[in-house]
């Protein structure tokens, strides 16, 4: 079962420069056509300075820093019984091409729990808050970690 | 046109979005667009192994990039404050994602609109459940 006393703990800083073109990169592998994403003047039009990150825009960051597989392995979680069971994110501002944001994983819960079919698992709650490179802070991301038994 | 916060009613449902069937050279867009090569998304043999029968299966993001993007076709991202997700169900290539949703809640005093969505296949099993949040402007003040 996961490691109780590592709650609390905190990861290595998350630093992420966004570039213009990952933004669309994203959005292209999940097959979003909204211009926004992509076409500088469609965007501003639109009201936004430039073109913004999309809705699940900080899953990269976290995913190329490895901090979820550097937590499941810290925290001490069979890998091949993991899931990933919920992701959330609030936004405080927009993300745009330039920024350099960064963030602090943090362990926030580990708890027990019983699946509907009574199966006892595991629930790992991460959260990282982004700020960027004005100390504005930009979302909030909190992923939840399952691990099945 | 412009959403407003007024032209919002509770029980009002988003409009649906029917995705393009997945297949395993977007998986492999997204993993390169996400940095997750989790060879569960990428390899069949590694999937069948780890006992998916079909093989390789769809990363939940990218479902919930899809999920995203139903939202953001109707709610113009600007407004979006809040967007949260459970994963329910595997999505394997081949799967017909259907996005729905429906405002569940609005408050006057801040132009807040809570919404519940839903991503679904072809077979009405559900990939995952969530809800958002979103300001729209009012008609009536300027925001």
């Amino acid at each position: 079962m996961a490691d109780k006393s590592k709650l609390g703990k905190k990861y290595p800083t998350i630093v992420w420069e966004v570039e213009r073109g990952k933004i669309r990169e994203l959005v292209r592998a999940i097959g979003d056509k909204n211009p926004i994403y992509s076409n500088r003047e469609i965007a501003e039009k639109e009201g936004y300075q430039d073109c913004p990150a999309s809705p699940t825009f900080l899953t990269i960051p976290t995913m190329v820093a490895g901090s979820m597989a550097t937590a499941v392995l810290d925290l001490q979680i069979n890998f091949a019984m993991v899931l990933h069971g919920e992701e959330e994110y609030e936004y405080y501002r927009e993300i745009y091409p330039g920024d350099v944001i960064s963030g602090v994983p943090t362990v926030m819960s580990i708890e027990e729990k019983t699946s509907k079919s009574g199966r006892a698992m595991d629930m790992v709650t991460m959260e990282i808050v982004y700020t960027n490179q004005r100390a504005e802070k930009v979302a909030k991301v909190r992923s939840v970690i399952v691990e099945r038994k | 046109m412009e959403l407003y916060f007024e032209d919002i009613q509770v029980g009002q449902e988003m409009p649906t979005l029917v995705a393009e069937p997945i297949n395993k050279i977007q998986q492999v867009m997204y993993a390169g667009a996400s940095g997750d090569f989790n060879a569960l998304h990428l390899d069949d043999d590694f999937a069948k192994a780890l006992g998916m029968q079909g093989g390789v299966i769809t990363a939940g993001m990218q479902v919930m990039g899809k999920v995203g993007q139903a939202i953001t076709d109707w709610v113009p991202k600007k407004y979006l404050k809040k967007f949260g997700v459970r994963f329910s169900g595997i999505t394997k290539p081949g799967n017909i994602i259907t996005v729905t949703g429906k405002v569940i809640d609005k408050q006057a005093s801040n132009q807040l609109i809570t919404c519940e969505v839903t991503a679904q296949d072809e077979t009405g099993n559900v990939k995952i459940t969530g809800r958002f949040e979103a300001v729209l402007p009012s008609k009536s003040k300027n925001t």
